[in-house]
């Protein structure tokens, strides 16, 4: 096969390798592919540009290309979720790397010759691909370095994704500000710059990578024998897991909670303003998103983290009791009720912890209920309900700020209406949670040969 | 198996500067994220409750 040290059987472990250095390899990938947070500080830069006609682009057209990006995010992880598994990390990732600084090659392309069909098809379409095959790559293999800790291991990557755009954002508008003062075409410039900067980072990830010898575990580590019912020590196949009631609850519930957290990340900085009228500057409501993005990523690790010790259940009953409540009464706190900005800001950030928590635990909940053997297969296809959340989320809140816009309601009065739906969709959640259960015996792997990785530590 | 006592481990310095590689770019993005988040605290000019119209 071309490129043969990307294989897998070339990237298994030395004895003595440090497990430690994995979570490295993984974070160098999620913190490059999770630029795409940050895509919105091409907007406006891309809103100025003119064609050779003079034409321009709208500002529905220029959000397309994230959609298009978060979409095939969901679609090549359903869809290359299974070859991932045949293939190593070490491939997917390499191919991870290809596809996203591709991405914004092609994309370049098109902001200088302002096509934007170049750019959907390459920050969008090949810049997608490149996220989904990242984003799933380096999950089962930290699951099967960290079996004593399947939650942190997940949660250190997957944070990597909620702060790529810490990184994404000034790295962007940095270069952006250094082309346009030396009198340089500023984004395609800054395009290409990214994309070959990602494609180094990502390499440092793709050689880093080592899968476990067969039959690995940690020194000293003896698997608990007094564990939860729904942690299984069988496996399921990804064409099972699919047709398993399990699978759909857990989609259920990455759906609300995503669509939940959309709520809020939508329309963070105009919401504040609106609801604190006169209180809050732009530059305020922009530090408010970054409180956000802070408590997005550090949420990832932590709620990961302390699902290693209070289970997956555990840490989604959390997520939609506490959460529930909290989407409730933010509305509350502001300016014609409590008025008060610490308490607005201190409730949304913790939600939105949640928010990330939810995609960091939700890897773990899979181990436990289907094994190790398909997992990033079947966490491939369960990431639709983050695309379809995608396209639901937006239209719930955009659909009625609109609808009060038109009729010219206050539009103070939108926001309750919104989080509390919002509430009513974790209360869903809450319940499909309730109703998980192990998975019946039927859907297990009935081949002996398959290696089984041990389960986790609770 | 491989014999325990003739193991080559990996070296820490090579453990911690793999973290230094991936730690460094997330500190920057997050030092300049916290001073932008700072001036929600900074810059709000704290208003009376009014009523909503």
């Amino acid at each position: 096969m071309a490129l043969a040290f990307l294989d897998r059987d070339r990237s298994i472990a030395p004895a003595g390798y440090s497990r430690w250095l994995v979570p490295p390899a993984a974070l160098a990938i999620h913190l490059s592919i999770g630029q795409v947070y940050s895509f919105s500080v091409f907007k406006n830069p891309l809103l100025a540009l003119h064609g050779a006609d003079g034409s321009a682009w709208n500002l529905k057209e220029v959000g397309y290309i994230f959609s298009i990006a978060i979409a095939f995010l969901g679609i090549s992880a359903a869809l290359f979720g299974a070859w991932l598994e045949k293939a190593g990390p070490r491939r997917a990732m390499f191919y991870a790397a290809i596809c996203f600084s591709a991405g914004f090659i092609i994309a370049s392309l098109g902001s200088s010759t302002h096509q934007l069909a170049l750019i959907y098809l390459g920050y969008g379409v090949v810049g997608g691909i490149g996220l989904g095959l990242g984003y799933i790559s380096p999950v089962s293999t930290l699951i099967k370095w960290f079996p004593d800790r399947p939650g942190l291991a997940t949660g250190l990557a997957i944070m990597g994704f909620g702060g790529g755009a810490m990184i994404g954002g000034p790295l962007a508008n940095n270069l952006m500000a250094h082309f346009k003062a030396a009198g340089q075409p500023s984004i395609p410039y800054t395009m290409v710059t990214m994309g070959v900067l990602y494609f180094i980072f990502m390499m440092f990830g793709v050689f880093t990578i080592r899968v476990p010898p067969t039959g690995w575990k940690p020194e000293g580590w003896v698997p608990s024998v007094n564990h939860s019912a729904l942690i299984s020590s069988h496996n399921v196949a990804v064409t099972e897991a699919w047709k398993t009631p399990q699978f759909w609850l857990l989609w259920v519930m990455l759906f609300v909670n995503v669509t939940a957290g959309i709520g809020i990340l939508e329309q963070a900085a105009p919401m504040i303003q609106d609801l604190f009228k006169g209180q809050i500057s732009p530059a305020a409501a922009v530090g408010f998103v970054g409180i956000l993005s802070i408590f997005n990523m550090a949420g990832r690790f932590l709620w990961a983290s302390v699902s290693d010790f209070i289970g997956r259940k555990g840490t989604y009953f959390t997520f939609f009791t506490l959460g529930a409540i909290l989407y409730f009464f933010l509305p509350f706190s502001r300016q014609d009720k409590i008025n008060s900005i610490p308490l607005f800001v201190a409730i949304a950030a913790l939600v939105i912890s949640m928010y990330g928590g939810g995609f960091a635990t939700i890897p773990a909940y899979l181990k436990d209920l289907f094994g190790g053997y398909n997992v990033s297969a079947i966490h491939g296809r369960l990431l639709t309900a983050w695309s379809a959340a995608g396209i639901i989320g937006p239209l719930i809140v955009n659909g009625i700020l609109d609808h009060y816009v038109e009729n010219h309601m206050n539009k103070q009065e939108a926001y309750p209406l919104i989080l509390h739906i919002m509430c009513g969709l974790l209360v869903v959640g809450f319940l499909a949670n309730l109703m998980v259960r192990p998975v019946a015996e039927k859907y297990w792997l009935k081949d002996q040969n398959v290696v089984v990785p041990a389960g986790a530590a609770h | 198996m491989a014999d325990s006592t003739n193991v080559k481990k990996s070296s820490p310095l090579l453990i911690a500067a793999a973290w230094i590689i991936v730690i460094i770019p997330t500190a920057w993005g997050l030092d300049y994220t916290v001073k932008n988040a700072l001036k929600i605290f900074a810059a709000s000019t704290p208003t009376p409750a009014v009523p909503a119209k």
